[in-house]
């Protein structure tokens, strides 16, 4: 943190008492704001004082709980296969941008899916025979890979539109629910709608009006969830979107890239074409806090 | 010398997601022990805090300081985050039967690591009430208004202590590697 930032009292008190008793999504937001006026400062330096003092306590480690180590190890596997999977996606999703910059218009992406799926399955089977308890997970990547080979002569099924799977979500109830609000970026003013989240089948749906139409060579649209299990700092990738020019009302699917535990809030943010793995929150275009339904 | 830990995760090697659990486990473990109210609870934060930690690696920068700050900071957002959601329920556990922990003395913790050290020897040079306070925040974990309760502090008392506390620590902690000269570690 450089001395300007310093000279900031409410960044001084909302950094102090991030450090000491925890912030509100809401002072999280005012964080970045403020620190916005800093681009040099080092971010981390309260917090790494405070993980100093906390190291110089007269206090000793104690050896970790064998279950908890077992339960430890098990995630870190889970975590390994996703990191995978995860790096494998991110080339499939650099490779379908260059093929449909290319004016390519079959779906680039197809092949590079099977190969990641095959991949992580593979994957997943062998981590299987080793530690029982990823089954689970394991199930579940072979129904994903199953599950796309229809029979020859079925008869090609009609997608719901997603105005139709929100619908579809909402009448399951259940859902997480919360109404957009708007932010001081201009790019907020007359945003209406609501997002609509499931946890038990990790599904969603954005509903948007008065959302302005982007140049998807220019920017994209970003969803960013704040799960309460995770760092406030580090929201989890709901996905990029476009909103066409001409439309009054439009629903989107919401991509999460990882697992969310508890939704606390949503926020959408202009990014640069493709997105972005981590915003820089200059343009919080709307944002929605969870209510449980 | 050996790459730390945390840049073999980030580059992808996944025997350093296990070895980080044998190195860094028992410290994760007693900073949650601390910081939650019951073994459950502190079961459930290690768990996060691992997955954080892996997920974070590649942000380490050994030059900002040592893997056992890096790993304490992110626990510690993790406990503080989870202490805030609990303190919005009935109190189970009132403060003065806490076993509360204390500053260790200056000498003594240059085997944790060395910025640890500099902070036992930074906070040793402030005045006992904001030692007092920083001991049962940071230390300890009670808000700004237990730590008024606790100490009989005006709760402003408190925050002024609190903040001046943590920026005179940090700039002490700078004057003893400036003095020294000191590569961080």
């Amino acid at each position: 943190m450089n001395s300007a930032a310093l000279r900031d009292d409410r960044l001084v008190d909302l950094l102090v008492k991030q450090t000491t008793e925890g912030v509100t999504p809401e002072e999280q937001v005012e964080i970045e704001r403020l620190f916005a006026s800093y681009p040099d400062s080092d971010r981390d330096e309260m917090a790494r004082t405070a993980a100093a003092l906390a190291l110089a306590g007269n206090f000793a480690e104690e050896p970790l709980p064998q279950g908890l180590r077992d339960r430890l190890q098990t995630d870190a596997a889970r975590w390994i296969a996703m990191r995978e999977s995860k790096v494998t996606d991110l080339a499939e999703r650099r490779e379908a941008r260059a093929a449909t910059s290319a004016g390519d218009t079959r779906s680039a992406a197809t092949p590079a899916r099977w190969q990641w799926l095959a991949v992580a399955a593979c994957l997943v089977l062998a981590i299987t025979g080793w530690w029982p308890r990823l089954r689970d997970l394991a199930n579940q990547q072979q129904a994903d890979v199953r599950e796309p080979q229809p029979e020859v002569s079925a008869p090609a099924p009609v997608e719901p539109t997603p105005a139709q799977s929100r619908e579809q979500l909402l009448a399951r109830g259940r859902v997480v629910s919360a109404a957009w609000s708007n932010t001081e970026d201009p790019a907020s003013r007359g945003v209406s709608g609501d997002v609509v989240w499931d946890n038990a089948t990790q599904t969603g749906y954005m509903r948007f009006s008065g959302l302005a139409p982007n140049d998807p060579s220019q920017s994209q649209y970003q969803l960013w969830i704040f799960d309460a299990k995770q760092d406030d700092r580090y929201p989890i990738d709901g996905g990029v979107f476009d909103i066409p020019a001409g439309a009054t009302e439009v629903v989107v699917p919401i991509k999460a890239k990882i697992g969310v535990r508890e939704p606390a809030m949503f926020a959408v943010t202009i990014e640069r074409p493709g997105g972005v793995v981590v915003s820089g929150r200059e343009h919080i275009v709307t944002l929605a806090k969870a209510a449980a339904g | 010398m050996a790459e730390p830990v945390l840049k073999r995760i980030a580059h992808g090697d996944s025997r350093a997601v296990a070895q980080c659990i044998d190195e860094f486990g028992g410290l994760v473990w007693a900073l949650a022990r601390r910081l939650t109210r019951t073994r459950a609870d502190a079961e459930d934060a290690v768990q996060e805090i691992f997955t954080d930690i892996w997920r974070s690696a590649g942000r380490f920068d050994p030059s900002q300081g040592s893997e056992k700050v890096f790993i304490t900071t992110i626990a510690r957002r993790r406990l503080i985050d989870r202490l805030r959601r609990a303190k919005q329920e009935p109190a189970t556990e009132s403060t003065d039967v806490l076993d509360l922990v204390g500053w260790s003395d200056p000498g003594s913790r240059g085997e944790i690591c060395v910025e640890a050290e500099r902070a036992a020897q930074a906070v040793a040079q402030l005045r006992p009430d904001q030692q007092k306070v920083l001991q049962l925040g940071i230390l300890n974990g009670l808000t700004h208004s237990e730590i008024a309760a606790a100490t009989g502090m005006p709760l402003g008392t408190v925050k002024t202590n609190m903040r001046r506390g943590l920026i005179q620590v940090r700039e002490l902690m700078s004057v003893f590697v400036d003095e020294r000269g000191e590569v961080r570690s």
